[in-house]
């Protein structure tokens, strides 16, 4: 499951946090790309993924160079791709944060709520310790900073 | 918040298959959804108007290490688009929009965070196929 972060500083130093997620998904996670990647992005942008490089847009069926996919979709896909790092989760729309909260894996901040209508459990921090959640009023809680 | 638009009521491009007509009913709209259904891509045709629309200004996360307050406090008379709001747009640039009544924007994301912004400022894109034609346009998103 994943573990999300509301504090910067609760992030541990060693490792990268990473904002711009667009960035970093054009620079690095696009040449790890495999399998995995086709059905989210078929599930989130409902685009055909057509090798490393390439996707079916899916307005008008045109082959796009892979950097057009969304910037909720390159996300989840840096997230799942780099486990090790921490990615900004607020360009996530709820069919990506759908996708995001169901990954084995995987690291995310934001200091306000995004959580998806249907949520799997995810692992928190609060400020000293991570533990498991899996309601969605309790997720929103402990983003609001109730007890 | 309801506010009338001061630059236009009504934007539309055409790039090559994709037809944008957009009407604004407020000075801020907020463009918000799912992912992938075609903001940055709204965003993208927006910005190639900006070589030949001198009403028209485009921010995005390239500009992620530009003063975006500064910027948009400078300029007067524009539509500002600015995608990637959620990363950009500080407590302190979202006041400032919230009260701006020189300029009009198109902000694209999910946070309305002190933008004083209600459901009648959020709008989402919508697609449908004329032909061999992709026609982008607003509908309201509550």
């Amino acid at each position: 499951m994943i573990t999300i972060f509301k504090d910067r500083k609760d992030i541990p130093q060693d490792m990268e946090y990473v904002e711009l997620n667009d960035v970093f998904f054009n620079q690095n996670t696009v040449s790890m790309l495999d399998e995995k990647a086709g059905g989210i992005i078929e599930q989130i942008d409902d685009s055909k993924f057509l090798g490393k490089y390439k996707i079916c847009s899916r307005f008008n069926d045109v082959v796009l160079d892979i950097d057009k996919l969304s910037a909720g979709c390159k996300t989840v896909l840096n997230v799942l791709y780099y486990p090790d790092k921490v990615f900004c989760l607020k360009e996530c729309g709820n069919n990506a944060l759908e996708v995001l909260y169901g990954l084995d894996e995987g690291n995310v901040y934001s200091d306000y709520a995004l959580i998806p209508f249907n949520m799997d459990k995810v692992m928190v921090w609060n400020g000293t310790e991570k533990y498991g959640v899996n309601d969605y009023e309790e997720l929103k809680g402990w983003w609001d900073n109730e007890k | 918040m309801k506010s009338k638009p001061v630059i236009m009521e009504h934007f539309s491009t055409v790039h090559t298959s994709f037809v944008i007509d957009f009407s604004f009913t407020n000075n801020v709209t907020i463009l918000t959804g799912d992912s992938g259904t075609g903001k940055t891509v709204v965003y993208s045709f927006i910005k190639e108007c900006m070589a030949v629309n001198a009403d028209i200004l485009c921010l995005n996360y390239l500009d992620y290490q530009r003063d975006i307050k500064d910027i948009i406090s400078n300029t007067e008379g524009k539509l500002i688009v600015i995608d990637n709001a959620d990363i950009l747009l500080d407590d302190d640039t979202r006041k400032y929009i919230s009260l701006d009544n020189r300029n009009q924007y198109l902000i694209i994301g999910r946070n309305p965070k002190n933008l004083f912004v209600t459901k009648e400022n959020l709008f989402e894109v919508v697609s449908r196929k004329r032909g061999e034609q992709t026609e982008l346009s607003l509908k309201e998103y509550l």
